[in-house]
């Protein structure tokens, strides 16, 4: 008898495989639909016709197919451009696969490698930081959207160099990435200060106000995390400087802004003004748990301070210092952000940049609507509308999104290059040795060089 | 053994099982509370479990990733169990020259490490029209060097003599590994279960790259869209992770007891 049942189990388990092996879009798409209601209405759009459609480029007339990350913010933000482009075009719809950023870059850079761009979606979300690097290694699968009719100048200048090489636009710019300074109030008050005294400032100035901040409070005025070099990063592109020249050379032993920026970070860690926890986590912890009295990051941030609902009235946000003595620093930079491409594999190319041209690179009411997701233009007609000019409560009713939007273009530009990452790495490398082993600071920029320039020649 | 070694040794297994069972109890306590409090790091369990849920499977399609998962895993289990018992019986039992051979290359591909085939894969794969499909996903894992070599190992510990009876008594030898071999080795089945399953069901990058759309998620995948946003809401993501725990738990603790013994060695 148990023989039995074990063969009838095993053979059912083949038959079950075969068949399923078989049929795949068939048997998953089957069991998606009686989900439940919650998640079968955020994703209406994706599922209702996905069954037809398997891979890369969509064979319907009126669908686009697109790759991004982020339920409540990117693929928010296209589906709503869907849903605005439909009203002026009836049936038109996007099927949006939830990928993240690095599992798109390890998919296009296997369809490349592998020779077959067939799998590539009509559209594709990029990290503005990696868009240089596949720009570069592979334009084959962009589409040049020079003269497409979208007018890139309408977009922060320095947002649209991340996509733009060799003076082709390969990317629409999407998210902003202004950097701002986000300051406690409350702590700022203890201490005897306003925002106002922290707005357009250079950094000896807040290095002194933070010392007092410190002394008055205890706490800290910044929080980092250790061996991350967001920070510095953030203020070299405020002064308009990269870790490369134009030519693409590595430019770090003798980087004007770098050793400055470098005697900044560590003499705030020695101040006892800025704090370097371990993770990303404790990161956000310290931001949240009132262990610090201000951070500065890209403007996405806020969105991990507003979490923390009893902290409302408390924060405000201004722009970050500027270096003393550089020539073209400025208060404002950018860090994150990402940039929307179409993938060469487009059969309807004509669709996907009108769709683009009519949402992203020209829709108020749609950058109105997705700002509620903490989604902000870096495309300047936005900016001017009112929903960005309506006060927040959390930041005591000043209107931060006009402000951010404003700080986004006055962000000097800066060179990414193909190894912006592996520059950014042996920057990192190189600050977390100075902190915790007090490593000479000539003589780890001088690794930091070598490294980077080793990388590129292999 | 007096009784001071026997504290000490209490008290080190107790330090021990408190550091293993400490992740587990974390991972449940932070689903269960909103994710400002998991930041704060709160300890104790809260009252958020059902808000997680909701925001859990209004942002992602639970349903679908678990039954995906779970008929993956399943199906692959099945296969991979009785495609890699076959080969590692094989090898043991029967005696050919070339033998040795073929389990040299094959324990040589063991050494080589899955980024570095994947991209000839999926373009093996891509050009048979078979990206998106499950036969695609299972295919590369069904015959595994580790599992072929655990049967072959397993199979020096059975009798031979058994099988010299059993073909005596006119038993074919499809009869004596389906009725003699597969009921004796129970427990190392158990034990590659427990493996392939787990394998199977954590696999993360190869689906990641073959399985492109929607419909195929798996538990893996949704854990990392998860983790994907500007702003990590660290209670559904915690919850996710303990949802996803739950099955390979269950078939650990259902196979525990042969687990150690299929390790050890399968017959007594």
């Amino acid at each position: 008898m148990k023989r039995k049942i074990v063969s009838i189990v095993m053979a059912s388990a083949m038959v079950f495989g075969l068949a399923a092996c078989g049929s795949s879009g068939g048997t998953t798409t089957s069991s998606s639909n009686g989900g439940n209601d919650a998640s079968a209405a955020s994703e209406t759009t994706a599922k209702s016709e996905s069954s037809d459609v398997v891979e890369g480029s969509s064979d319907d007339d009126n669908t686009l197919t697109v790759w991004t990350w982020d339920p409540n913010f990117n693929v928010y933000a296209i589906k709503k451009a869907a849903e605005i482009y439909a009203q002026d075009h009836e049936g038109f719809k996007v099927e949006v696969s939830e990928v993240q950023s690095d599992d798109i870059e390890t998919r296009l850079t296997t369809a490349v490698s592998a020779g077959d761009l067939s799998t590539l979606p009509d559209i594709f979300l990029m990290q503005d930081n990696s868009f240089q690097k596949y720009a570069t290694n592979y334009p084959d699968i962009f589409t040049d959207l020079t003269d497409s009719g979208i007018d890139f100048s309408e977009f922060s200048s320095a947002k649209v160099a991340y996509s733009t090489l060799d003076g082709k636009n390969y990317g629409i710019p999407f998210d902003n990435g202004a950097v701002i300074e986000c300051l406690r109030t409350d702590m700022l008050e203890q201490a005897g200060f306003t925002v106002d005294d922290f707005t357009d400032i250079t950094w000896n100035d807040f290095m002194e106000k933070a010392k007092v901040v410190k002394e008055k409070t205890g706490q800290p005025i910044l929080t980092s995390q250790a061996g991350s070099p967001d920070l510095v990063m953030e203020m070299l592109q405020s002064c308009g400087e990269s870790l490369f020249n134009e030519d693409g050379s590595v430019n770090i032993v003798d980087n004007k802004a770098l050793k400055p920026i470098l005697e900044i970070y560590s003499q705030m860690v020695k101040d006892g003004t800025l704090v370097e926890v371990t993770d990303w986590d404790q990161y956000i912890a310290s931001i949240n748990n009132g262990t610090t009295a201000g951070v500065i990051n890209g403007c996405w941030i806020m969105a991990s301070i507003t979490a923390n609902e009893d902290q409302s009235g408390k924060w405000a946000i201004t722009n970050m210092p500027k270096l003393d003595g550089v020539d073209g620093a400025t208060n404002y930079s950018n860090n994150g952000g990402s940039s929307w491409a179409i993938s060469s594999n487009c059969k309807k190319q004509d669709l996907a940049i009108d769709f683009m041209k009519s949402t992203f690179a020209g829709s108020t009411a749609l950058y109105d609507d997705i700002i509620a997701k903490g989604a902000l233009a870096t495309w300047a007609p936005a900016g001017d509308s009112e929903a960005y000019a309506q006060p927040v409560a959390f930041f005591s009713d000043d209107p931060v999104y006009a402000k951010i939007v404003d700080f986004a273009t006055k962000t000097p530009s800066n060179i990414t290059g193909a190894f912006y990452y592996d520059a950014r790495d042996a920057v990192g490398t190189a600050l977390s040795n100075i902190i915790q082993t007090g490593a000479d600071m000539d003589s780890e920029l001088q690794t930091a060089q070598e490294t980077v320039e080793f990388n590129m020649g292999g | 053994m007096g009784k001071a070694k026997k504290f000490f040794m209490y008290l080190i297994l107790t330090v021990a099982s408190i550091l293993s069972v400490f992740p587990l109890y974390y991972m449940f306590c932070a689903s269960t509370n909103r994710s400002i409090d998991v930041i704060a790091g709160k300890l104790i369990p809260g009252t958020y479990l059902i808000d997680n849920f909701k925001a859990l499977i209004a942002q992602q399609n639970l349903r679908l990733a678990l039954c995906n998962s779970f008929r993956n895993a399943t199906v692959l289990t099945i296969l991979c169990l009785l495609v890699c018992s076959i080969a590692g019986y094989g090898f043991e039992i029967y005696h050919d020259k070339a033998k040795d051979a073929v389990f040299t290359v094959l324990l040589t591909a063991m050494m080589i490490p899955f980024a570095a085939i994947m991209i000839p894969m999926f373009r093996m794969f891509s050009q048979l029209k078979m990206v998106n499909t499950m036969a695609a996903f299972m295919l590369p894992s069904i015959s595994t060097p580790f599992m072929i070599m655990m049967f072959r190992q397993a199979s020096r510990s059975f009798p031979h003599d058994i099988i010299e009876a059993a073909r005596l008594d006119g038993l074919s030898e499809t009869g004596i590994f389906f009725r003699m071999y597969m009921p004796t080795m129970k427990s190392t089945y158990a034990a590659a279960t427990i493996i392939t399953f787990m394998n199977a069901w954590n696999n993360y990058l190869w689906p990641k790259v073959i399985l492109q759309n929607n419909e195929s998620i798996t538990m893996p995948m949704l854990v990392a869209n998860l983790l994907g946003g500007y702003t990590v809401d660290y209670g559904v993501l915690m919850l996710g992770v303990f949802i996803c725990t739950i099955p390979t738990a269950i078939i650990f603790f259902c196979f525990q007891k042969s687990f150690t013994e299929g390790i050890t060695g399968a017959v007594k």
